[in-house]
């Protein structure tokens, strides 16, 4: 019910933070993606790895942000002093998340570097990519439901 | 947001075997957006009978009319998109030389725009969701 009684004010930092994590979601689904389907068609590694990299720069870095920032500004208008457990799910999955992004990240521009070889590259990125997937689905639990 | 990517690498490229693996890999990702599609389709209805919204809402109807039109675009989109995937294959087997007629249907201006008109409508329902105007 709490949809229902949220002030119009909270709309804009609602719809701004899921927008982020939708982006977030479907940016970080494709580097999984690209390392994937590196190892399935290794004749198409060097661009796969192209687009891995140029995802997470102008994808993921921008959708993470934008999550985050109105995670926070949601956060201090609906629980100015005590926030609920199911908000440090979010917490946890944002910040650990990033930092394994972080590391997708470096490991995408080594893999781009050295123009998509290196399969031990390639399926690092796509396991950690998984990885924040799955993690981010949780956290999508966590928001919805909040236990 | 998966198409959307691969489908922008693939309008900055020309060889048959390079269209054939991006459509390749949206097509892999076709079935769980699809499936994802049809979820939140179904568990936001049984959320406006939770949260003890009408069916008849305004928002509620626009949200519905939107979520149809897009899954249609979205699917229109993705047939067009592998019809493109399949023309690719075969000119890639046929020696893969630059193409301008798979350049042609990658630029297709109705595929593109069913398909990236199906993420925008998403943004629409989204917006919906969140501010429920005449709720």
């Amino acid at each position: 019910m709490i949809a229902a009684i949220r002030p119009d004010s909270w709309n804009l930092p609602l719809f701004l933070h899921i927008l982020g994590s939708v982006v977030l979601f479907g940016t970080t689904g494709a580097i999984a993606l690209a390392a994937f389907g590196a190892r399935r068609r290794p004749e198409h590694a060097p661009l796969l790895s192209r687009v891995a990299f140029r995802t997470f720069l102008f994808g993921v870095i921008p959708s993470w942000i934008l999550m985050r920032v109105d995670a926070q500004w949601i956060d201090n208008k609906e629980f100015p002093h005590n926030e609920p457990g199911w908000v440090g799910y979010g917490y946890a999955v944002s910040e650990g998340g990033g930092l394994l992004l972080i590391v997708v990240g470096i490991l995408a521009w080594l893999w781009a570097r050295n123009n998509g070889t290196g399969p031990k590259k390639n399926l690092a990125i796509g396991i950690l990519s998984s990885i924040v997937l799955v993690a981010l689905g949780v956290a999508w639990f966590a928001m919805s439901a909040k236990p | 947001m998966i198409a959307a990517v691969l489908n922008l690498v693939a309008l900055g490229r020309d060889r048959p075997s390079e269209i054939d693996a991006l459509f390749g890999l949206i097509k892999l990702a076709a079935l769980p957006i699809g499936i994802g599609a049809f979820m939140a389709f179904v568990f936001g209805l049984w959320l406006v009978h939770e949260a003890d919204y009408s069916y008849g809402d305004g928002w509620v109807v626009a949200a519905i009319v939107l979520f149809v039109i897009f899954a249609a675009a979205g699917s229109f989109g993705g047939r067009r998109d592998d019809a493109t995937r399949r023309l690719a294959h075969e000119l890639a087997e046929e020696g893969d030389a630059p193409s301008a007629v798979i350049r042609r249907r990658v630029r297709d201006p109705l595929s593109l725009a069913l398909s990236y008109g199906a993420g925008i409508l998403m943004v629409a329902v989204l917006a919906l969701m969140v501010w429920k105007p005449g709720a």
